[in-house]
């Protein structure tokens, strides 16, 4: 292997930022937090709202995390070379599921203290007098909710875990065997993601109205995970490359095919969307309207409106130019659009069950802060270890030297 | 050649296996592809295939001619199930159809160059399938020569317009949308082959006809730049066409308030359904072509396995939505809804539906096995029993829920006539005359896009692919 790669050249580790960004991240979500305190105290139903807050910010960031995952696994099963280079990337997003994981203890107290504040399932008065959560009590009840729970963070972190560990051992070795082994394991892979994910949106997400349903649920949470995840690389590799590092590794073709895919799956998310919201508008049932008669009205509407023109229409219009897909710059500004719209989206789907009117309060922004800054602190900890490329991947020569000829 | 040594090229990661194996050249690959356009007379499997493809058409055509004599009585449709085998043909048949677009558009995009050895012919599959889905609706209408009236055409004698509202007037659209865009597609595409076929033509009628069809190509730069340029153009138009056809085909269904029709992921599950039973076909019809014709070094063990890959993953994808289905019906508390699902499992058409299930659930999971994978008849044998089941998949959705809806005393139990099962093997006799005359006399392979992927074509090695 003959490719002018330094593991340890100052361009491709993350070096002296790490302290920076541990120092940063820890003071904003240290001060998140007591925003977020704060916020509770001040609000209307302020404890309530801030469960709310604090779920869709927790799965809002699961979203990030696992659609890295996704895309880890992805590369492997399809046996990606173009963008090797930046999976490393994904790779240390995924094991973040490790602190969130953590994180995902208050929302399991929340069910297990039966309050009914944040799913109303879970209180003593709904499961004696409402007929359907009776009958979908052996599902929604709070000792198999924290089994479920524990399975999918279970699942999520051995996953993540497994090819984060394979992919910096073969920095040190340069076994072309671990490629295999993670090529073997990137199919099942896939079967355990698909089934965890969807099943965690029924209980995080769907569950918050617990007499709708709606099949496609998983898969319209899947898409959100998709785009957040591929904004989130897009925005990572530009901001890594302004402060100098990864410049000679990444290329304008790899920002190409990311926006490319940014752009599918923008579509793909809205594919998904617009197909739950017609089937149910056409066929017009009152037990799957109401849901979207919530954020019909009282100002939900222009939430929604907003959604569909600002995770929608807008960044397709936006990132369908080759001229935005091929500089940096602008295609980071639509990725980063993108990111703060997927969270946008996730409000849209909670917190309708908390807030009759929207507005962003305390709450909001402080569990946002408090998770991002966090995380951030978490995540430095996580990329400093390692070179911010796999170095010995046997296909890196391929992403280096990628270019398109049409 | 030796197994051994390509299953080790295969799986080194270090380098990217050749798409051809043998020792090709830009020679050999026209002679191979080129020689099967032009023997004299094609093989005696070739005539024995023809004949009986042939006879079924006739039989097809000429019973579409008794309905429309006769009438759709003629056919099992009846109180309760008005929408019966004309409409699971239907869908069966459009569903094939998405594994040459997506062969051609997706994974072009995704630039997935094994797909070069196989998109000709899964695109001519899919003008076969559509041409067959097209039929259907078409003569299910009843009073055929009012066919038109499908289209919203401005109107002298009704003083009306088609429901625009309806997502039977968005298929007619979609459909001849996705028939005009594949028929483009893969015509634009076999340009340059054509050409190749015409300066090797030694008869005058050959060299008129294929002279005719090529438009004049020199392949100059000017034609391949602008060539490019359509065909880059082309794919992304054809992209969304891959999930625009089938979501609308799912919408007919699932737009109704008819449990077990109206659930929300219809659409994402019947375009994985699509390309699972379309790339289901394409193995099926592939493996025998590439023996008889003697494209083993062009349409390699590779080029089987991966699209036995993506039977798996789209059949898997197929089982989530039966999961999610099944699951929802019974966490929504809607009696209704879990009554269609036990009486599909359970009811009279229990034997449909569990046939359906071996089929496509379980079936496919032998994919698993690389030794499934690799072995052509094994693949043949699972990929038929996919389609039997994707069959059968649109038979369950049709019609147990139209047998048994809200209303017991309005329930039936549907039996098809003999002509509705002559009708659809017909269907199946057209589809293959089609299919067989276009291995006669057009390029199977994509001659001139297989080239531009050998090592010889690519400048800077094996860095670039």
């Amino acid at each position: 292997m003959n490719h002018p790669i330094q593991a340890n050249s100052s361009e491709l580790q993350l070096g002296s930022a790490a302290d920076k960004l541990l120092r940063y991240g820890a003071a904003v979500g240290g001060g998140g937090l007591v925003v977020a305190l704060i916020g509770a105290a001040i609000h209307t139903d302020g404890w309530r709202r801030l469960q709310f807050a604090y779920l869709t910010t927790f799965c809002y960031f699961v979203s990030l995390v696992l659609g890295c995952l996704f895309l880890v696994a992805l590369y492997h099963l399809t046996r990606t070379g173009w963008g090797v280079v930046v999976r490393r990337l994904a790779e240390t997003v995924s094991v973040l599921m490790v602190p969130l994981a953590v994180t995902a203890l208050p929302i399991v107290l929340s069910v297990i203290a039966g309050s009914g504040q944040l799913f109303p399932w879970a209180s003593a008065e709904a499961q004696a007098t409402d007929h359907l959560i009776q009958h979908k009590a052996p599902y929604l009840n709070a000792t198999f909710f924290t089994i479920r729970a524990l399975v999918y963070l279970g699942v999520w972190v051995a996953l993540a875990r497994f090819f984060w560990s394979r992919s910096v051992q073969q920095d040190a070795t340069d076994d072309v065997q671990l490629t295999l082994r993670m090529q073997a394991v990137s199919a099942p892979t896939m079967f355990a993601f698909g089934i965890t994910l969807t099943f965690a949106s029924f209980d995080w997400l769907m569950s918050l109205s617990p007499h709708w349903f709606s099949t496609i649920f998983g898969v319209y949470y899947f898409a959100g995970c998709v785009v957040g995840a591929l904004a989130l690389l897009i925005v990572m590799t530009r901001a890594l490359q302004a402060s100098g590092r990864l410049t000679h590794t990444v290329n304008v073709e790899h920002y190409h095919d990311l926006g490319k895919l940014l752009f599918g799956f923008t579509f793909f998310w809205a594919y998904i969307a617009f197909s739950q919201f017609l089937l149910i508008w056409y066929a017009n049932i009152p037990e799957e309207t109401i849901w979207y008669l919530k954020r019909m009205e009282n100002g939900w509407q222009w939430v929604s409106l907003l959604l569909l023109f600002g995770n929608f229409l807008v960044p397709f219009l936006g990132l369908m130019s080759r001229h935005v897909k091929r500089t940096p710059k602008l295609l980071a500004g639509w990725a980063a659009w993108l990111l703060v719209m997927h969270w946008v989206d996730l409000y849209w789907v909670a917190m309708p069950e908390v807030l009759p009117s929207p507005s962003i309060g305390l709450t909001e922004l402080g569990c946002l802060a408090a998770f991002g800054g966090l995380l951030v602190a978490a995540w430095s900890k996580v990329a400093a270890k390692h070179a911010l490329i796999p170095v010995h991947d046997p296909r890196l020569p391929e992403s280096l030297a990628f270019h398109v000829p049409y | 050649m030796a197994t051994a040594t390509t299953e080790l090229d295969l799986n080194d990661p270090r380098r990217r296996p050749p798409l051809v194996t043998g020792e090709q050249d830009l020679h050999s690959i026209t002679e191979t592809v080129s020689k099967i356009a032009e023997r004299p007379k094609p093989p005696r499997a070739w005539y024995v295939a023809f004949a009986i493809a042939s006879s079924l058409t006739l039989m097809f055509f000429s019973l579409i001619g008794y309905l429309v004599y006769e009438g759709t009585g003629i056919w099992g449709n009846n109180s309760p199930v008005f929408w019966a085998w004309p409409i699971v043909n239907f869908v069966f048949w459009v569903g094939i159809g998405h594994a040459g677009t997506l062969i051609s558009a997706i994974l072009f995009l995704f630039r997935q160059n094994w797909r070069t050895s196989i998109n000709r012919f899964a695109e001519a599959m899919t003008i076969f399938a559509v041409i067959c889905a097209a039929i259907f609706p078409g003569i299910h209408v009843g009073r055929v020569w009012f066919a038109y009236w499908l289209f919203p055409l401005p109107s002298t004698d009704l003083a009306m317009w088609p429901n625009f509202r309806s997502p039977l007037l968005w298929d007619v659209f979609a459909v001849s949308t996705y028939g005009t865009v594949s028929l483009l597609f893969w015509y634009m595409g076999m340009i340059p082959d054509l050409a190749t076929f015409r300066d090797r033509a030694t008869g005058k009628i050959r060299k008129m006809l294929y002279g005719i069809f090529s438009l004049g190509w020199t392949g100059s730069a000017r034609h391949w730049s602008r060539y490019e340029i359509a065909y880059g153009l082309l794919a992304a138009l054809a992209a969304p066409l891959v999930l625009s056809v089938h979501t609308i085909v799912s919408f007919d269904f699932a737009v109704s308030q008819l449990p077990g029709w109206h659930t929300t992921i219809f659409p994402p599950y019947f375009v994985a359904g699509a390309v699972f039973s379309g790339f289901a076909m394409v193995v099926t019809l592939m493996v025998p072509a590439r023996e008889f014709f003697g494209l083993k070094d062009l349409v390699t063990m590779r080029h089987l396995e991966n699209m036995n890959k993506i039977i798996l993953a789209t059949g898997s994808m197929v089982g989530y939505a039966y999961a999610m289905e099944f699951f929802i019906a019974w966490y929504s508390g809607n009696g209704y809804e879990q009554f269609a699902f036990v009486n599909r499992a359970f009811g009279p058409y229990a034997w449909a539906y569990w046939t359906m299930v071996s089929c496509n659930l379980l079936a496919p999971q032998l994919f698993w096995f690389r030794k499934v994978r690799t072995t052509p008849w094994m693949m043949v044998v699972i990929c038929i029993f996919v389609n039997i089941g994707m069959w059968f998949e649109r038979f369950v959705i049709c019609i147990t829920s139209l047998s048994r809806d809200f209303l017991p005393s309005s329930w039936g139990y549907y039996s098809p006539t003999k002509i509705d099962v002559l009708m659809l093997l017909g269907s199946f006799g057209l589809f293959f005359t089609l299919f067989l005359l276009f291995c006669r006399y057009l390029p199977i392979v994509a001659m001139s896009e297989v080239k531009a992927y050998l090592p010889d074509a690519q400048p800077h090695g094996d860095d670039h692919h």
